[in-house]
């Protein structure tokens, strides 16, 4: 697999090289000469394609600001006109547990906790963060964070959940460029078996036009056009209906093909005609209008013609896969992917700054539209070249963010001060743990996940240790997950959830001692300090503070008939609480 | 994502774009998303209570025949071999299969124009349940959750939305679409209580409570400078599963009077219906019920004596303890299915799938008592007057609930109007 | 409803050259059908609510009017001048079979709550039996539908009911296949047989299918014969396979389990036992009707005839070579089992 060197300095590095990038890219055309004449040919276009185009920037980029000052910059200045005053920076302790959670999915373990706050040098947030994005537990959060991004808990049909997994993993611990992952995404076909896995985006909606067209937009464009399948949106001015179809018609000719020979090897195949046409429900003899391929906004695809009886350079017949000599859907790959469309480059920008700060500049994340405005305008728009300039390198990117005193601030509000409005990013947000991180972290917390690596002894490395948690897994997302097709919702706590939580065997069993685990390694330290020190390190990823040790040690001293049960209320009372449900 | 508390929550979120402007033009029932005093249930006045609405759904699941039902056809080439037979509303019959839902005709209404134009048994269920056609690209909540989410009281420790089932329990995250999971059905499988409702055998109820305090503790300490309405709904969360907790027993129609449940009937479905008005008397928002299976592509008469006879006396005797105890105004009852069956008897005296002419029953919450609305030909195939289809249905069920349902949801995201705009309700049947 | 045998000695009848030999047309879905003692008339109900009587030799059609439902049960006093029918509005009419003109029914009686679904007639000629949905097996006075007894025990739908050729003595099968065998002169029940293979609660659906859709005793009464479906995997679609299970009436024991060797998917809607000795079974499913010749002692049948539809009913002409079916097209077709001349 093709690797991409993750440099630690992307945006000084890559403006550096800028002219001679420019240099290197053909003006955009689309002309019918270099449309590919077939699915081969287009997934060869995959790795021909230039990576960045980079317009003249909108506003003066102060390029001498590395892209987190630039940051700070952005939102302090906001902050400033608006005469907010921002929250204090986060403890060691608060930046701590944050950043092992967007990186990694879980919290640390009590040595990392330990070690990370014990350390004494100026630069060990930069340290840390750099670690993790270098660890192989990065690869597997990104891969659980773009599964459910992308392919929204749907259930595996043509493509094993574990490829399409490792697909991701392998992409995020190569580092591999978003527009080149989003291209292979949209290019792959299910043919080739390298890319198969890259092919459940389509397979596993079913090939279904307008479920694609739709997703399309939404996820790699923020878009959410939906409603611009009937009509022209009757609120967002900017959703149009001929947009709507414009990415529909990319995929109108599409299906999924069976081989006989092969019925598990599902391929995502296209005929060589098939229009579509479209008009409004709220125009009275509205008449039918055409729709041709085209990106949103964007000037229609020219299409080559064929004589009649000449477009397929295989020919549809019974079981055998056709293959058009011109492929509509082959275009949206070579177009859609690249740093000089603005709504692709802003889209992963703002998805990616939504990760690390609980919501986008623009939120909803795919409401991108001018009646939504961004919350600070000229900031993404600066992403979003900052982004492409950086070839797309999501690491850079989120280190970038990671780095920036924006990200970390402490989600307290300052002393005095009611209220802060959460677009502002004057204070770390509270991010609701997703389902899996819930569960990770339950098991960190309860040292279910230390048992196991100890039991794994010279075998331990991430993915031994992954796979005994696995099996943990599926219990909790049953619960906590979202809907299968549905966007992840924002925050709510349902009943099932919470009866979870407080009755079910599941975190019962986690909390009980064995050997090893938490209650164990509590049952037998004496000192009320140790067991402070230990239960808040687990748990909370903090030191105790001196009013929860008077507290625990006062419930100790109470109930040395039953210690044990004692200790349990504690742990679970610390799990249920809130500062363990929110990232913080 | 997250709101501080001050800020007006959701309303704040909602009144910054102008992209929302008119978006929640909601009336009645929707006024309880912006406060957020409803954390907290208040002391709720008794006029407060009596205005709360309720919905009682019956989903006749494989397609009820509206012919052995609510729209007989009796002594014609189509119309079976069973008779009509009066009911309490003059010049109103229907199948001789319902004797006992024949005398609460005077508390019933009856759709007879639906054409929903959709035959398959999946999409037929999403048109009627979401009152949208099925569409890949976009899943819309089922009644149950919208009622849920417009209607329900919010801070109640009941669930919203409980679906009665023969079968197994759990919670459908799907019914609940983009209004999200808390708004999901929890199925009652033959009458098992929602999972972890029990208390585990060796969690006394004081060890429950002095964990309890633990979690409030730390979470006092948390939210004393970053209270937001999310910590505030999870925290609040666990006060509600606590009551729920301590009420378990509301799912347990045993403890109903032996007289009761002789008159609901030993059957599962008697039991259902009685579990049904046990969980609204409690204060439970919506109830469905479901009752199958009326999928007779064959021996249709003979499975509609057998499925009629078990649905008829329980759901009679339901309507009237709901009359008799003045729920009946603010409970919307609904019996619809998939789609009806076909005029046409089969050689294997089986009805099919037929949507383009068939009928559903609607009772309570100030809908018309008695009217008739909608009209089919006389060998049953088409509407001839008045016809509706499950978008009209949708409507009419929100108005009935003082719900302005050409509104679009509250606290979303984006716009989305809560019943299709393609279609309005039924004018004649609201009061 | 069968007749003596010819007193000359005749050629057998030969069910393997069986052929259709009429057609009588009525416009809905017949349902049941009969044929009097002389050979005259054939009688047929169907999915409305008429009796049709049809004079064989003319195809001249007499409707009957009375009835508020399908008529299902059909049953002829024993060479008498009285034809019993019933309907699925719970009715019992009497008519005089041979009376010319439209003729009103002797009488009518609601006789079941809900369907009945079959009438049997005592061999003396003095009593019709009925059963139906209210779970009620009732005796009436054939002559004038007295109320005699009242037979009750079921704890289902009872589908079919007939009377031991040697009297005194009856036959009822419900829903769940219990069969009941009645003494008529105390009203108890003597034993219960177990035809439980004709049913099936289908637990998809959460609902039963089953009950002898038709019965009979051979002449001699050694064996009853019920009809109807078994090893249903999908009650709603009518996916079962019709079968004849046969009793020793003298046991009670099922001797025998009668079915055709395709696993025909339907009903077996009726069965008669042949004066010549064999049994003949019609039924109905989802790919059209078929009629088999078994031998009582033969789980296969030794002879299969395909329907042009599927059958609903099934009567023996006095002649010893035709017979009648009722079919799901509304066709009463007449087919005649006489040896063909040689070419």
């Amino acid at each position: 697999m093709k690797s991409y060197p993750f440099a630690q300095t992307p945006a000084r590095s890559l403006t550096a090289a800028l002219p001679l990038l420019l240099s290197l890219i053909p003006p955009p055309t689309c002309s019918a000469e270099d449309a590919p004449e077939s699915a081969p040919a287009a997934a060869a276009a995959v790795e021909t394609m230039p990576v960045v185009a980079v317009p003249t920037p909108a506003v003066a980029t102060p390029r001498e600001l590395s892209l987190h000052e630039l940051i700070d910059q952005q939102i302090g200045a906001a902050l400033a006109a608006k005469g907010i005053a921002p929250a204090a920076r986060a403890n060691d302790a608060e930046f701590l547990r944050r950043i092992y959670l967007d990186l990694t999915g879980s919290i640390p373990t009590l040595g990392e906790a330990k070690a990370f706050l014990d350390d004494k040098s100026p630069i060990k947030r930069q340290q840390l963060v750099d670690r993790l994005l270098n660890s192989p537990e990065y690869a597997r959060q990104m891969q659980r964070v773009f599964d459910v991004a992308l392919m929204e808990r749907r259930p595996a049909q043509h493509i094993g959940q574990a490829q399409w997994e490792e697909y991701l993993r392998n992409a995020f611990a190569a580092n591999k460029p978003w527009d080149v992952l989003v291209r292979e995404i949209l290019a792959s076909d299910g043919a080739d078996a390298d890319l198969r896995p890259a092919a459940r985006f389509y397979l596993d909606r079913g090939g279904e036009p307008n479920l694609l067209a739709r997703d399309v937009g939404r996820l790699f464009l923020g878009r959410d056009m939906q409603c611009a399948q009937c009509h022209d949106h009757p609120l967002v001015s900017a959703y149009l209906q001929t947009d709507y179809y414009g990415l529909l018609a990319f995929f109108n000719r599409s299906f999924l093909f069976t081989p006989k020979e092969e019925p598990k090897a599902v391929v995502f195949a296209e005929k060589a005609e098939g229009d579509i046409a479209f008009k409004s429900v709220f125009v009275a003899d509205a008449t039918d209008q055409p729709a041709r391929p085209h990106l949103p906004g964007e000037k229609e695809v020219e299409e080559p013609q064929f004589e009649k009886g000449q477009e397929y350079a295989v020919s549809p017949a019974d079981g055998v896969r056709p293959v058009p000599k011109y492929s509509r859907r082959s275009r949206l790959p070579v177009l859609l992917p690249r740093g000089d469309n603005v709504a692709f480059r802003r889209n992963i920008a703002n998805r990616l700054w939504a990760l690390m700060m609980g919501r986008g500049l623009v939120h909803p994340l795919d409401m991108q539209h001018d009646g939504n405005p961004p919350s600070h305008p000229v900031l993404l728009d600066l992403l979003g070249q900052r982004c492409a300039e950086m070839g797309f390198d999501i690491k850079a990117f989120l280190r970038e963010v990671a780095l920036s005193e924006t990200y970390q601030r402490t989600s307290e509000l300052p002393p005095g001060v009611e209220t802060l409005p959460p677009d502002s990013f004057a204070a770390a947000a509270l991010k609701p743990l997703s389902a899996e991180q819930l569960a990770l972290a339950s098991l960190q917390a309860t040292g279910i996940t230390d048992v196991y690596r100890a039991s794994l002894g010279p075998a331990l490395n991430e993915a031994t240790l992954s796979e005994k948690v696995a099996a943990n897994l599926p219990a909790f997302l049953g619960v906590f997950a979202g809907q299968a097709g549905q966007p992840e919702q924002e925050f709510q706590a349902t009943l099932e959830q919470t009866l979870f939580m407080a009755n079910g065997g599941v975190l019962r069993s986690w909390i009980a001692p064995q050997a090893g685990n938490l209650a164990d390694r509590l049952n037998r330290v004496n000192e009320p300090a140790a067991v402070a020190d230990q239960i808040y390190l687990c748990v909370l990823s903090r030191p105790p503070a001196a009013d929860e040790l008077a507290d625990l040690t006062v419930y100790l001293q109470a109930r040395t008939q039953d210690r044990p049960v004692a200790i349990q209320e504690w742990i679970w009372g610390l799990l249920a609480s809130d500062e363990f449900r929110f990232n913080h | 994502m997250q709101q501080y508390l001050s800020c007006g929550a959701s309303e704040h979120r909602l009144s910054r774009r102008s992209l929302l402007a008119g978006m929640v033009s909601a009336g009645a029932g929707l006024a309880h998303v912006t406060g957020l005093s409803h954390l907290v249930r208040p002391a709720v006045a008794a006029d407060l209570a009596a205005q709360q609405k309720r919905v009682l759904i019956f989903f006749m699941a494989g397609g009820l025949s509206q012919l052995e039902s609510w729209d007989p056809k009796p002594n014609t080439e189509r119309g079976g071999p069973f008779r009509a037979i009066p009911t309490s509303v003059p010049g109103t019959h229907i199948c001789e299969l319902l004797p006992f839902t024949a005398q609460q005709m005077h508390r019933l209404c009856l759709v007879r124009g639906v054409n929903t134009a959709e035959d398959d048994h999946g999409k037929g269920a999403v048109f009627m349940e979401t009152g949208r056609r099925d569409s890949p690209a976009q899943r819309y909540p089922a009644l149950g959750s919208v009622v849920s989410r417009l209607v329900a009281p919010p801070a109640m420790a009941l669930p919203g939305y409980v679906h009665i089932q023969p079968g197994g329990g759990g919670v459908n995250k799907a019914d609940a679409a983009f209004l999200g999971p808390k708004f999901a059905s929890i199925t009652i499988g033959n009458g098992q209580p929602p999972a972890n409702l029990l208390r585990p055998n060796d969690l006394t109820p004081i060890g429950d409570q002095q964990r309890n305090d633990l979690r409030l503790k730390a979470n006092q300490r948390f939210t004393a400078r970053r209270r937001t309405a999310e910590t505030e709904a999870y925290s609040s969360s666990y006060e509600q599963a606590r009551q729920l907790v301590e009420r378990a027993d509301i799912f347990d129609v045993s403890k109903e009077s032996a007289q009761d449940q002789e008159r609901y009937g030993s059957h599962d479905f008697g039991r259902h219906c009685l579990l049904a008005r046990r969980l609204l008397e409690q204060g439970l928002t919506c109830v469905k019920v479901t009752h199958t299976n009326y999928d007779s592509h064959s021996e249709n008469f003979d499975f509609h004596i057998e499925q009629l006879g078990e649905f008829d006396r329980p759901f009679a005797t339901l309507i009237d303890d709901l009359a008799q105890r003045g729920m009946l105004d603010s409970t919307l009852v609904i019996v619809m299915s998939e789609f009806g069956r076909t005029p046409k008897i089969n050689h294997l005296f089986g009805r099919d799938h037929w949507s383009k002419a068939w009928s559903v029953a609607l009772a309570g919450c100030g809908l018309q008592k008695g009217a008739v609305v909608g009209k089919t030909n006389d060998d049953g195939t088409a509407v001839t007057d008045r016809e509706v289809d499950a978008r009209h249905l949708f409507h009419t069920y929100f108005r009935a609930l003082g719900v302005d349902s050409t509104a679009n949801y509250p606290g979303l995201n984006r716009p989305i109007p809560i019943g299709d705009p393609a279609g309005d309700a039924i004018q004649e049947l609201l009061t | 409803m069968m007749a003596d045998q010819p007193a000359s000695s005749p050629p057998a009848p030969d069910p393997t050259q069986v052929r259709q030999v009429k057609e009588l047309k009525h416009d809905r879905p017949l349902f049941a059908c009969r044929i009097d003692h002389t050979g005259r008339y054939a009688f047929t109900g169907a999915q409305d609510n008429q009796v049709a009587r049809w004079e064989l030799e003319s195809d001249a059609k007499l409707a009957l009017a009375g009835h508020e439902s399908w008529v299902r049960g059909m049953a002829f006093q024993p060479a008498g001048e009285l034809l019993a029918t019933g309907d699925y509005a719970g009715k019992l009419c009497a008519w005089r079979w041979a009376a010319d003109g439209a003729a009103n029914p002797v009488y009518q009686i609601p006789a079941h709550q809900g369907w009945l679904r079959a009438v049997a007639a005592s061999p003396d000629g003095t009593t019709f039996a009925t059963c139906g949905n209210d779970r009620f097996v009732r005796l009436y006075g054939a002559t004038d539908g007295k109320p005699l007894r009242e037979l009750a025990g079921h704890e289902s739908h009872v589908y079919n009911v007939a009377f031991h050729p040697s009297g005194g003595q009856l036959a009822s099968c419900d829903l769940k296949g219990v069969v009941k065998h009645w003494d008529l002169s105390s009203g108890a029940v003597v034993r219960q047989l177990d035809g439980s293979l004709l049913w099936k609660y289908d637990p998809t659906f959460h609902a039963d299918i089953g009950g002898a859709r038709g019965m009979a005793f051979s002449s001699d009464g050694t064996w009853l014969a019920c009809a109807g479906t078994t090893e249903v995997t999908n009650a709603f679609a009518g996916i079962g396979n019709a079968v004849v299970v046969l009793f020793d009436w003298a046991t009670g024991e099922r001797k025998q389990v009668l079915r055709p060797k395709d696993n025909f998917q339907g009903v077996a809607w009726s069965v008669a036992f042949h004066p010549a000795g064999f049994i003949v079974a019609v039924a109905g499913g989802q790919h059209g009707g078929a009629m088999w010749f078994f031998k009582p002692e033969e789980p296969n049948p030794f002879f299969t005839f395909k329907l042009p539809a599927g059958a609903r009913d099934l009567a023996l002409h006095p002649d010893g070579y035709r017979l009648a079916i009722a079919h799901s097209d509304g066709v009463l077709r007449l087919y005649d089992m006489s040896p063909k001349p040689a070419a």
